[in-house]
């Protein structure tokens, strides 16, 4: 048995490492990938502090983290482009490939989708997470990154993808007007991609001014507005130039959905990926008489991962000095594998930790 | 003077017969139509009882009425495929021909949009007159002309249908779409007929009073009913429905339940037209709708091609007489009343009266 060191989340407020047998090839189109780098999500603290969002509880232990990428180790027979040695971006996701969802375009929305560190609401293990040495994908689910590309970035792919999904649901385009509720790791990435796809401004709005610092350092918005002590609606509008005709809401909160609702032009476009742990007081007539669109954004689909790759590639691809967007500078916490529980912890109590990345076991 | 005998609303609770100076032609494509159907609108019952509805406030005596049809009876000289003499629906509201919502193919979002009985939020000018008188001007196309076989009552229709027929527009419903439509009043009603028409497999219309949901199995416009307050849950309605999850969601109520109700029911990466208007803010469950990726579209009023379209929907179902049409459109008119006794009539529908809708002759 081939040893895979693990960090897995037993219950509420108890992590702790442990040997797991390693994965190994059982499909022709299996790879056995070497976890190199994984970054902290918020719903694994969330899960570390509560033990369950929405429907999905934790019921048995857990082997946490999700963002990650890591050196191919393995391939199986039927492996066509990855060969060992390669550097990949996990996509953490493998829904069924026979249900309507994925034949029909939307194979985020599986009901039998196995996501990695999201306990199952079936009765079978939970899905693997990627804080551990080997993890294994089916070919389709692994994105080779360009040489240029860091592993450190490579970590970053997924909640990245997160932002590229949400603008392609919403179309964001050269010339749009984009206002982005939160500047935690998935606001700065969606303006990143709003950014990225062409977008002629981008405003962020937060309550804290070093998080909306951070977006105007990283260069992913054109203007900022601290949503507690720069005014209302109307004065972000004034700040702005105009209302914007794209608001892209990551923070799940009532007065942001609220404030998105007010701001928006006429015939534009909402897009929800925060998620709320309630429901929201939503003005819906001021939206209906504006005739807005709200575009509910869940996860990644098909393309997202190799979009989001595509982005690091074309921002890097002349070097770190004449890159646009400053995406390392997201990282601001690195932790060894066996620091893993402290990093969790530091996390965990609000550090002001952007994007905190955990290597793989040795 | 040409008088023009109108029904008015002063203020809250105080409506009168005026005569007014009738209007004349002034641009060349402008068209004089004399009134001869009304439908009154819960909009029209609204600023009787309150005087306003959101920032649309009457501070000015306004003449009601804005779901009309009638006969041309004088045209402008640039008039193209109009005569006096035919019968046409009215579209009540017109934009400015200059703004951007205009240009850019949404209309229905002019921020200068003069619509008939909604009082007129600019300072210094008079509301937009109602259709309740005996002339009304509009513009050339803004009117409809109504094929032989579509009846002025009928006429009077299309502008409920009409909102309709923008919301399932919005919706894109489809041939073998799934409809589940909240409301069985008159908007309802019509949304579920466009749907059918449109060719959705299945409507389910929702509503809390039976013979609401009887009438709407009655006119042919739903497959299927379930009441919300007897009927169970949403898991019941799902039962109800075939076991099917609705993929397009048309929400005519604006009540916090049944848009709830609606984002529970949907099929994941369905679509949900918000027609209804709320009175506040509602609790809207955003987590299940982003986690189901479904899509909300805000309807208001109708936009361009829309009325063409509710006519054609009319002409299509009674283009073989009345006993062949699919849907019984005609049922939905449940009272008629003569132009002298109009303030009875909104006193009995604003009284609840069990009317769906309700028609006012123009004046004679």
């Amino acid at each position: 048995m081939v040893a895979n060191p693990s960090l897995v989340l037993k219950k509420i407020d108890e992590i702790v490492f442990e040997n797991q047998e390693a994965p190994t090839i059982t499909e022709p189109t299996d790879v056995i990938v070497q976890v190199k780098k994984t970054g902290i999500c918020g719903s694994d603290i969330h899960f570390y502090q509560h033990g369950k969002i929405g429907n999905y509880i934790l019921t048995k232990p857990m082997v946490l983290g999700h963002e990650s990428a890591g050196v191919v180790t393995e391939v199986g027979p039927g492996v066509k482009y990855l060969r060992v040695g390669d550097n990949v971006a996990i996509e953490p996701g493998v829904p069924s490939r026979f249900s309507d969802a994925y034949k029909s375009g939307r194979y985020n929305l599986c009901p039998h989708m196995r996501f990695a560190a999201t306990p199952s609401t079936k009765d079978e293990p939970n899905p693997p997470g990627t804080l551990c040495k080997y993890f294994k994908s089916p070919e389709d689910f692994l994105v080779k990154l360009p040489d240029h590309v860091s592993l450190e970035l490579g970590a970053m792919v997924e909640p990245l993808s997160v932002g590229v999904h949400a603008c392609k649901i919403g179309k964001v385009k050269f010339g749009d007007t984009v206002a982005v509720f939160g500047a935690g790791p998935v606001g700065l990435l969606t303006a990143a991609t709003a950014k990225t796809f062409g977008a002629a401004k981008v405003i962020i709005i937060d309550v804290f001014d070093n998080k909306l610092q951070m977006a105007k350092d990283i260069g992913v918005v054109t203007h900022t507005f601290n949503s507690k002590t720069d005014g209302d609606y109307n004065d972000l509008i004034k700040h702005f130039g105009g209302q914007p005709n794209v608001v892209l809401e990551c923070t799940g909160a009532d007065p942001c959905v609220g404030m998105g609702v007010n701001i928006c032009a006429p015939g534009g476009t909402f897009i929800q990926v925060g998620n709320a742990a309630a429901p929201v007081k939503f003005p819906i007539t001021q939206f209906a008489m504006k005739e807005l669109t709200l575009y509910g954004s869940f996860r990644y689909g098909f393309g997202d991962y190799q979009d989001a790759v595509n982005i690091f590639d074309a921002n890097y691809k002349n070097g770190k000095d004449k890159a646009p967007i400053d995406f390392e500078r997201l990282i601001t916490h690195r932790f060894k594998f066996d620091d893993a529980i402290k990093a969790y912890d530091l996390v965990r109590s609000g550090c002001g930790a952007v994007k905190c990345l955990i290597d793989g076991p040795e | 003077m040409v008088a023009n005998p109108s029904l008015v609303l002063n203020k809250i609770d105080d409506i009168t017969f005026e005569t007014y100076e009738a209007p004349e032609i002034v641009e060349p494509t402008d068209v004089i139509v004399e009134v001869k159907k009304t439908g009154i609108c819960g909009s029209d019952i609204h600023y009787y009882a309150h005087g306003k509805i959101g920032n649309f406030i009457l501070t000015k005596p306004m003449v009601l009425g804005h779901e009309s049809a009638g006969v041309v009876s004088q045209v402008g000289k640039g008039v193209k495929h109009l005569k006096v003499g035919d019968r046409v629906a009215i579209e009540p509201g017109i934009p400015s021909r200059l703004s951007d919502a205009y240009k850019s193919g949404h209309y229905n979002l002019c921020p200068h949009m003069c619509f008939a009985a909604t009082p007129n939020s600019t300072e210094g000018e008079p509301n937009p007159p109602g259709t309740l008188c005996k002339y009304f001007k509009s513009p050339e196309d803004f009117l409809v002309k109504l094929p032989e076989h579509v009846s002025l009552e009928l006429g009077a229709m299309v502008e409920p249908l009409s909102v309709g027929v923008h919301a399932s527009k919005l919706g894109k419903v489809t041939f073998g779409d799934n409809v589940a439509v909240f409301g069985a009043g008159p908007v309802g009603l019509l949304a579920a007929a466009t749907a059918k028409t449109f060719g959705a497999a299945r409507v389910i219309v929702i509503d809390i009073f039976d013979n609401k949901l009887q009438m709407a199995k009655d006119i042919g416009a739903a497959t299927h009913t379930f009441n919300s307050k007897t009927g169970g849950d949403y898991k019941d309605l799902i039962a109800a429905f075939d076991g099917v999850e609705p993929n397009v969601i048309l929400e005519c109520t604006g009540a916090e339940p049944c848009i709830a109700m609606g984002v529970q029911i949907a099929a994941p990466g369905g679509r949900f037209v918000q027609v209804g208007n709320a009175g506040a803010a509602v609790k809207f469950p955003i987590t299940e709708f982003a986690t189901k990726e479904l899509t909300l579209f805000g309807s208001f009023r109708y936009g361009y091609g829309d009325y063409q379209t509710a006519v054609n929907i009319f002409d299509a179902n009674y283009k073989n007489g009345k006993d062949k049409a699919p849907i019984d459109f005609e049922q939905l008119i449940t009272h008629r009343f003569k132009f002298d006794d109009a303030i009875k009539a909104y006193d009995l529908v604003r009284a609840g009266s069990g009317a769906v809708k309700c028609l006012i002759d123009g004046p004679l």
